[in-house]
């Protein structure tokens, strides 16, 4: 039967204690933050409600970390478990190649930047060769200057070396 | 009454919006129904390709897609047991089993049939309800759409995530992510870091992009190699017997869908399975157990989550809440077109809100026209792998990002906010209610200083206009009852109860 009642997991996934942790010093540091703009100087500051959405940040941080020191100690709990968790090799890589992909936009301009990325990414995921992902990545940048550039008339961002 | 008429027909006689509702339903379906696409995150991304659009064509292409992508979830949810969207999770679980048996025509025929009832009669209940909703909350004052604001983060986040603490630090990160910037009111810096971009705030549909597109992105990496299992498909038009009789049970799921799609925070998913909860429940006899093909358990959670669309556009037009993800972002279209969604939106601007209403009516009408066609095509496309969704994904979001302002800087933020949402989603968080939070959290800013100035900055009396006022009594008690039901030794006594 379906239950729609929120669920939360039996056991501690990977690293999560470690990471309620980090959410609590997070928020500690958001309120800091948030006291910084105007101080206790009144109740109609710009300072209030960050103040308030940053305490409700470190309550509920704090109720998330006591949460987790009630379920058993998972075996990988320390930060090598949440990397483990958290950046699986995949999800580093992929994310490594579109951060490059970000950067070199402002130098090779969209389009190139774009079907590089398209042809790596779909290469080294779908593994059906150079010559298919190539031609998948080619026809996918073409369809995308139609669609937003002719279509849409959306600006795309331009290169230093390719406008 | 003719002049409603003629707003409730623009969509239906303006060649362009019919061919961008045909347009956006057509390829709601698809975005719906491919694993890996969302709605929300088709919406988000279309908003910044729209916003210098007119209204009506903007909210033309982007309903329909909504229309479309809730019903387009069920199609892969029968045929590949894979739910394209959350709304179709209930809808797999007798489906897939009919599919199986050799039925996937049928139960795409009649989940296509039963989806359209129901998303009609979610808009007619908007038609009659909004209204009425929309002259009562004239008497709303700033301290109550305070407090609604503050209701409509922590609905999303305590109905839709594993936990209220994980609900309600997420919406309270998303009002600070709103609150970057110059403080409209004294012009002080918040949270700037004296970065000049900062200083103009984040854009909520870079947010909207890095946590729903890209972080989704991330998500679906985990997925890549799942393959999924085909199915034959025969007659697709169903027995006009079939609809006749589980006729009932569709009007039942439609009105239940209705209202919990009106309800703040919940959408097109809760109510697919509270939909389909309640026909286990009261079919007595069915002619296959649920869970092995039952026709009900099919018929009831897909009426219910298209007639919630028509539901979630209620809160969203009336009070300025939306009922869901997908309405928070096109509550977020009509705030880019410079329109103000609220109980004055209908009085100022009747005309929009009977366009929605023809629009969404038009919507459902071509999806009963694409849903009982097309299908030969529909089963080669949602067989694309991920390893090719997710890249274009990921430029998809860059192109968004990048027009919203011609900044390249959003580009990296869209990049970053979708790293945080894809660990965020990791240990159970929800991305929701951060973007209702970044929506929302200007909206109760102002008018908790309003509210505050209103009290002469006395607590006291702030706090005394809380209850001693009706409207404002009864939010404050929805609140503190939302707080209160989450203490454990409470929760403890529900459950018992």
């Amino acid at each position: 039967m379906p239950n729609t009642e929120m669920k939360t997991p039996d056991t501690l996934r990977p690293g999560e204690r470690l990471f309620a942790l980090l959410l609590v010093l997070f928020a500690g540091y958001a309120f800091w933050e948030s006291y910084r703009i105007s101080g206790l100087d009144g109740l109609t500051t710009g300072g209030v409600l960050p103040m308030l959405a940053s305490a409700v940040m470190l309550v509920t941080g704090l109720v998330i970390l006591s949460e987790t020191l009630r379920k058993p100690r998972a075996d990988d709990s320390g930060i090598s478990g949440l990397v483990a968790y958290l950046l699986p090799l995949r999800v580093v890589l992929f994310t490594a190649l579109v951060a490059v992909y970000v950067a070199v936009i402002p130098v090779l301009g969209f389009l190139p930047a774009s079907g590089g990325l398209l042809f790596i990414a779909i290469w080294a995921l779908w593994r059906k060769g150079p010559l298919r992902s190539m031609a998948i990545s080619l026809l996918s940048v073409g369809v995308i200057y139609l669609l937003f550039r002719v279509v849409f008339q959306v600006v795309l961002p331009m290169g230093s070396l390719w406008q | 009454m003719i002049e409603t008429l003629g707003y409730f027909a623009t969509s239906w006689l303006d060649p362009s919006l019919l061919v961008l509702t045909a347009l956006g339903t057509f390829a709601g379906i698809y975005i719906g129904a491919i694993p890996g696409l969302s709605v929300t995150m088709a919406a988000s991304i279309l908003i910044s390709f729209t916003f210098k659009w007119d209204v009506n064509e903007a909210l033309a292409l982007i309903g329909g897609v909504y229309v479309g992508g809730v019903y387009g979830g069920a199609r892969t949810a029968i045929l590949l047991n894979i739910p394209g969207a959350p709304s179709a999770i209930a809808t797999a679980i007798d489906g897939y089993p009919l599919a199986r048996k050799g039925l996937a025509g049928e139960a795409i025929g009649l989940s296509t049939v039963m989806s359209v009832i129901g998303g009609l009669i979610g808009v007619l209940a908007l038609a009659v309800a909004a209204p009425l909703i929309a002259d009562f909350a004239i008497k709303f004052t700033s301290r109550d759409y305070m407090l609604l604001g503050i209701i409509g983060i922590l609905l999303v986040g305590t109905l839709s995530g594993e936990s209220f603490a994980k609900g309600a630090f997420a919406g309270a990160l998303g009002v600070m992510i709103g609150m970057v910037g110059l403080d409209p009111m004294t012009a002080e810096t918040r949270f700037t870091y004296g970065s000049i971009n900062l200083m103009g705030g984040i854009p909520f549909v870079v947010a909207m992009i890095g946590f729903f597109g890209v972080a989704e992105a991330l998500a679906q990496l985990e997925h890549i190699s799942t393959a999924p299992i085909k199915q034959k498909v025969s007659r697709i038009v169903p027995a006009w017997s079939d609809v006749r009789r589980y006729l009932v049970l569709g009007l039942k799921s439609s009105g239940l869908g209705t209202l919990i799609g009106a309800l703040p925070g919940t959408g097109g998913d809760i109510a697919a399975l509270l939909a389909y909860d309640h026909a286990k429940r009261s079919t007595k006899n069915p002619e296959v157990p649920f869970g092995e093909g039952a026709k009900e358990g099919l018929i009831a959670p897909e009426t219910a989550n298209n007639a919630a669309v028509g539901g979630a556009f209620v809160p969203m037009l009336t009070l300025g809440i939306p009922g869901d993800a997908v309405t928070a972002i096109i509550i977020g279209a009509l705030y880019i077109h410079g329109l103000k969604p609220g109980p004055l939106l209908l009085t100022d601007t009747p005309h929009l809100f009977w366009f929605i209403v023809g629009n969404l009516t038009l919507a459902n009408l071509f999806l009963l026209v694409f849903g009982l066609t097309g299908i030969r095509i529909f089963t080669k496309v949602v067989e694309c792998p991920r390893a090719i969704l997710i890249p274009l994904i990921i430029i998809l979001s860059a192109v968004g990002a990048y027009a919203i302002q011609n900044n390249p800087v959003h580009i990296t933020w869209a990049l970053a906010f979708g790293v945080i949402g894809y660990v965020l989603k990791r240990y159970g968080f929800q991305v929701g209610p951060i973007i209702l939070g970044v929506i929302l959290g200007p909206m109760i800013d102002a008018n908790y200083r309003r509210a505050m100035i209103g009290a002469r900055e006395d607590i006291g009396s702030f706090l005394f206009d809380l209850i001693s006022h009706p409207i404002s009594f009864l939010l404050t008690s929805a609140l503190v009852f939302m707080f209160v039901t989450q203490i454990p030794f409470v929760k403890r006594r529900i459950r018992r109860a």
